[in-house]
């Protein structure tokens, strides 16, 4: 179930997001990942949510953390990754690629714009 | 400014992610992360730098051993040679002012209590013991302490320390590593066998080396050290115990001299008799999630009808179940067999009450190793 798609942006909160018709695919980055641990359960969005940028819309658990998730961009969500149900260490091992957890309807397609590149979200990681 | 530990450059240099921890900076995992570490302790054997734990020779003779009678509920004249004892310090109320380990060893042929205390807890307890014996009769020991724990430690520790045989969980011995004299004792915290070693820093990184020579061990951090304690039900300073609770309400009345109850020489005396007749208010219990939600410390516990019956002390994922599991107290009138709930992100989660351990232990005694 890989993702290949528009160019991959990022936001402070370390979430990754990509655009695909209209369609963005949200995970949380390889960076985050390594920095939580090992994610041992993710409180999935409900589909049909309507969320606005930085709403906190689902939670990861580590084995020593909850932390939240928040939406990079306004939007609905239209489809969560049921496969971290039952294995949220997907994320550790491919946060990136087959550990993406929602993608939501995009109504606000300039706040992706404003979003960090790969390259601006490296130099914000060594600040 | 947290402090570093002696080994600091080698942990670093061997992967651990480096946390404040108790005012040093601490190896929380290592590359393979907190489950691997853990699965390797209950599998075969982890080494733990614990080196930011208090360390304190104490010359035993009756002044001091009286001095610390006022705090500490066994008797210590009594203590048995080469024997560790899990123990307390008191205050005036018989809450707990710190849970440690004090043991009676000699060294150059001179009586010693030797005890570990927690890093959390330093400036308290060394209070205490300096009130209690004159600084020329105390030694704060600058050593570095390591744990092996897992059921494959004696194979870790043997080729390098030659191990008595018949030493069996809790004793403790004085042995030679390369001719200088180490503290080692058969103990730890993470419900397995093992040995927690006490050797000069200046030693410390060949005897880490010479450790991981044995190719099933791997270096395990404290977060592995913390869910490896949670499965064996072992409390934490700061979490089940503090000042405000007594070791009997702590469900470890077991580690209480009875005798020294009665005596009012004793902090808090009187209150621990009353509790151990009279059942303390709370008790501790442990739970299991139901769903797959994350137990976590401070959540409130709710019995069917939203009141208000308890706390988690500490809540993490257990490997060995595959569940979040948590230790936490309730009230002692309420019926375990009844539903209980704790509330999650606005959710009232059921979860199930169970008797602790998780994790069955597995101590070393008597030539077998069992309970």
């Amino acid at each position: 179930m890989g993702v290949t798609m528009s160019e991959k942006k990022y936001t402070k909160d370390h979430e990754w997001v990509s655009i695909n018709n209209g369609i963005a695919t949200v995970g949380i980055s390889n960076h985050a990942q390594e920095s939580l641990g090992d994610i041992v359960f993710i409180e999935l969005p409900s589909v049909g949510k309507s969320v606005n940028a930085k709403d906190e819309i689902c939670v990861v658990e580590s084995v020593k953390a909850a932390s939240d998730i928040y939406a990079p961009i306004d939007g609905e969500i239209m489809e969560v990754n049921n496969n971290l149900e039952s294995d949220a260490a997907i994320i550790n091992q491919d946060a990136e690629n087959t550990g993406w957890i929602f993608k939501m309807k995009v109504s606000n397609l300039s706040q992706y714009d404003e979003l960090m590149t790969e390259d601006d979200y490296k130099k914000f990681l060594e600040q | 400014m947290p402090l570093e530990i002696p080994l600091k450059n080698f942990h670093e240099s061997n992967g651990a992610k480096m946390v404040p921890f108790a005012g040093f900076n601490m190896p929380i995992n290592y590359k393979p992360g907190i489950i691997n570490e853990h699965k390797n302790v209950r599998n075969h054997s982890g080494i733990f730098d614990v080196s930011h734990m208090g360390q304190m020779l104490i010359e035993a003779n009756n002044l001091h051993i009286k001095n610390l009678e006022k705090y500490i509920p066994l008797k210590l004249n009594n203590l048995r040679k080469n024997k560790s004892n899990y123990t307390f310090l008191l205050n005036e109320n018989g809450g707990v002012v710190d849970d440690l380990i004090v043991s009676l060893i000699d060294i150059n042929s001179k009586s010693f209590l030797y005890v570990v205390y927690n890093a959390s807890r330093k400036n308290e307890d060394e209070n205490i013991f300096f009130k209690c014996a004159q600084n020329a009769q105390i030694l704060h020991l600058k050593n570095c302490l390591f744990a092996i724990q897992g059921p494959e430690s004696i194979e870790v520790i043997n080729n390098i320390i030659e191990v008595p045989i018949d030493m069996n969980f809790l004793d403790i011995e004085v042995l030679k590593y390369k001719n200088n004299s180490v503290i080692v004792s058969r103990s730890g915290y993470t419900g397995e066998d093992g040995f927690e070693i006490s050797i000069s820093t200046e030693q410390a990184e060949v005897f880490i080396r010479d450790l991981l020579e044995n190719k099933n061990t791997m270096l395990c951090g404290l977060g592995s050290r913390d869910s490896l304690r949670l499965e064996a039900g072992l409390s934490l300073y700061g979490h089940e115990l503090n000042e405000n609770i007594t070791p009997i309400e702590a469900g470890l009345s077991w580690a209480l001299d009875k005798d020294r109850l009665n005596d009012s020489t004793l902090n808090g005396n009187k209150i621990l008799s009353d509790q151990l007749n009279n059942k303390p208010s709370n008790k501790k219990i442990g739970l299991i999630s139901v769903n797959r939600t994350m137990l976590r410390d401070g959540m409130i516990i709710f019995d069917s009808n939203k009141n208000n019956i308890g706390k988690i002390t500490s809540g993490c994922f257990s490997p060995n179940l595959n569940k979040s599991i948590a230790i936490g107290y309730i009230n002692s009138h309420f019926d375990k067999e009844k539903e209980i709930f704790c509330e999650i992100r606005n959710k009232m989660e059921l979860v199930k009450s169970t008797s602790l351990p998780f994790v069955k232990k597995n101590y070393k005694k008597n030539g077998s190793n069992n309970e």
